[in-house]
């Protein structure tokens, strides 16, 4: 059992290559040259509209990535802690961690995003962004607690009882041993979930937030230019989720050097 | 009869796990320095036993002291008990994200506060003393079954405890390595540990233990020194089990 190496299957986002699996390894390379290969062509052979189009997208990029990542950290934040109360022993700490997430699981992405869009306008004015941010936040907190939660019950008890008879408390055991073990099985699942958030993003340009996407609409609505747009902005995203999944893939290499022999 | 008292006090312990009872009105008393060595068919509740000791296992009744704490007691600090209580497992449990090195420093640098170069020395000593001072650096996946073990032993041993607990240490190993597990806990108790030990090694419990306990079905059936324990058991059960081991 703590010899069998744990693979959390979330199923949604983009696959991360592992070295070891060659198919998806090589689907990679042949994705990306080829990606890489019809940007090339419709940049060199059509500048017009394409290069234009480039041209005027790099803001969006950087909104969508900005997006991304502020809503990836509060989900990690949020994940964490909802990790932890789903396997917390209080039962009232228990009972609201699951709550959370039984309740984001069953409502769509787009819907939360709505909802929290105009629940907060009633509240407080928040910009645009910021609504955005917290609704994918919040949404991905509840999916990341069941990554922590699944990586934390994939450690060992022994390694818990140690730490225990050692005299650590729970949440030190927690700390020093459980999390940093933890962190091996996390990592892929959570990369995935990055990929995916980055993706779900897309959802945001409904809501009046400049991403890639909602650039893209200004663009064709403008020139009419639809089938143009959209096929660019296939190609940033696949482009810019196939590098990251490359680099999650070596990240992930990396952290494994303990329990390679 | 004893002028210093008992280190472990277990009295009229009785333990459930939901409806099934693990332990059956169990007393034992082990004095400072003492080796007891427990016995018993698989599934009697020596590792209950072991692990009530330093609350691991919670008690439905009954009273267990461990150096004048009690350990159902709320008020006390079960952590700092835990301190003084080493234990190690069948499954040697190292942690597996940290070399040799770091496992024996992380307790005593996190909870007692003592300097990383103080903790170090100390543990250099403590892997000098169990013979695997030269995997310092090494993760555990990377030692045998019996340099884990023994590694094991001597994270333990780096807080200092007052008492040893080993829970079949020797069970996991393959049959070449148990010898070099046994050596350092031989060392161990010639040192003067006071030490509970699961065992099937009945070598072992001949060579080193005070007394010997047999259980079986969650009770404690016989306790006795190993010269009369082995050769003259008075229970039934325990000449029946003894007869099924030798
Ligand atoms: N956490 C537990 N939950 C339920 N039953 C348990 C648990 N731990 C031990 N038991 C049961 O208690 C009995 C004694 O177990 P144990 O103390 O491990 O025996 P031993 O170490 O002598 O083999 C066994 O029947 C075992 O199945
Ligand atoms: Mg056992």
């Amino acid at each position: 059992m703590s010899e069998k190496k744990v693979i959390i299957d979330v199923g949604d986002g983009a696959a991360i290559p592992r070295p070891e699996d060659k198919g998806l390894l090589s689907a990679w390379w042949l994705s990306f040259v080829g990606t890489l290969a019809v940007l090339a062509y419709l940049l060199i052979f059509h500048p017009d509209p394409y290069l234009r189009l480039l041209k005027f997208l790099p803001d969006g990029i950087v909104v969508t990535f900005q997006v991304t990542i502020a809503s990836i950290c509060l989900a990690l934040i949020l994940g964490l802690l909802a990790g932890l109360g789903r396997i917390s022993r209080n039962r009232i700490v228990n009972l609201v961690a699951s709550t959370y997430v039984e309740i984001i699981r069953g409502i769509p992405l787009l819907v939360q995003l709505f909802y929290i869009y105009f629940a907060l306008g009633r509240i407080v004015r928040v910009p645009d962004m910021v609504a955005a941010i917290i609704a994918l936040g919040f949404c991905y907190g509840a999916y990341m607690g069941e990554v922590f939660r699944a990586g934390i019950m994939s450690i060992d008890n022994g390694q818990t009882e140690a730490s225990l008879s050692l005299g650590f408390n729970r949440s030190q055991t927690m700390r020093y041993v459980i999390l940093p073990q933890a962190w091996r099985t996390i990592l892929p699942p959570v990369g995935n979930e990055f990929i995916a958030l980055l993706k779900d993003t897309s959802l945001v340009s409904i809501i009046a937030v400049s991403d890639i996407l909602r650039r893209g609409r200004e663009f064709a609505s403008e020139s009419f230019l639809y089938f143009e747009t959209y096929t660019l902005i296939a190609i940033i995203y696949l482009l810019i989720t196939l590098i990251l999944s490359k680099f999650l893939s070596n990240v992930e290499q990396r952290l494994s050097h303990y329990e390679r022999r | 009869m004893n002028v210093v008292d008992p280190i472990i006090k277990i009295e009229h312990v009785n333990t459930f796990f939901g409806s099934f009872q693990a332990l059956s009105d169990v007393s034992l008393s082990v004095h400072p320095g003492e080796k007891v060595v427990v016995i018993g068919p698989s599934g009697s509740g020596k590792s209950t036993l072991l692990r009530t000791i330093n609350r691991l296992e919670k008690i439905s009744s009954g009273s267990i002291v461990v150096d004048g704490h009690a350990l159902n007691d709320p008020s006390q600090n079960i952590n700092k008990i835990r301190e003084e209580v080493g234990m190690v497992f069948q499954s040697f449990n190292l942690f597996r994200h940290m070399t040799v090195l770091e496992n024996l420093t992380l307790a005593p640098v996190k909870l007692r506060k003592q300097q990383k170069s103080q903790a170090e020395k100390y543990a250099m000593e403590l892997l000098a003393k169990v013979g695997v001072a030269d995997k310092a650096a090494s993760y555990p996946v990377q030692l045998s079954g019996g340099q884990q073990q023994r590694v094991a032993i001597a994270r333990a041993l780096a807080m200092n405890p007052a008492i040893m607990l080993f829970d079949e240490p020797t069970s996991a190993l393959d049959p070449e390595m148990i010898g070099e597990v046994l050596d350092v806990m031989v060392t161990l108790a010639r040192e003067g540990m006071t030490m509970v030990v699961v065992t099937h090694e009945m070598g072992f419990a001949r060579e080193v233990a005070d007394k010997v306990v047999f259980m079986d079905g969650g009770r404690i059936l016989e306790v006795a020194p190993p010269d009369t324990f082995f050769d003259h058991p008075v229970h039934e059960r325990t000449r029946a089990f003894l007869k099924q081991i030798l």
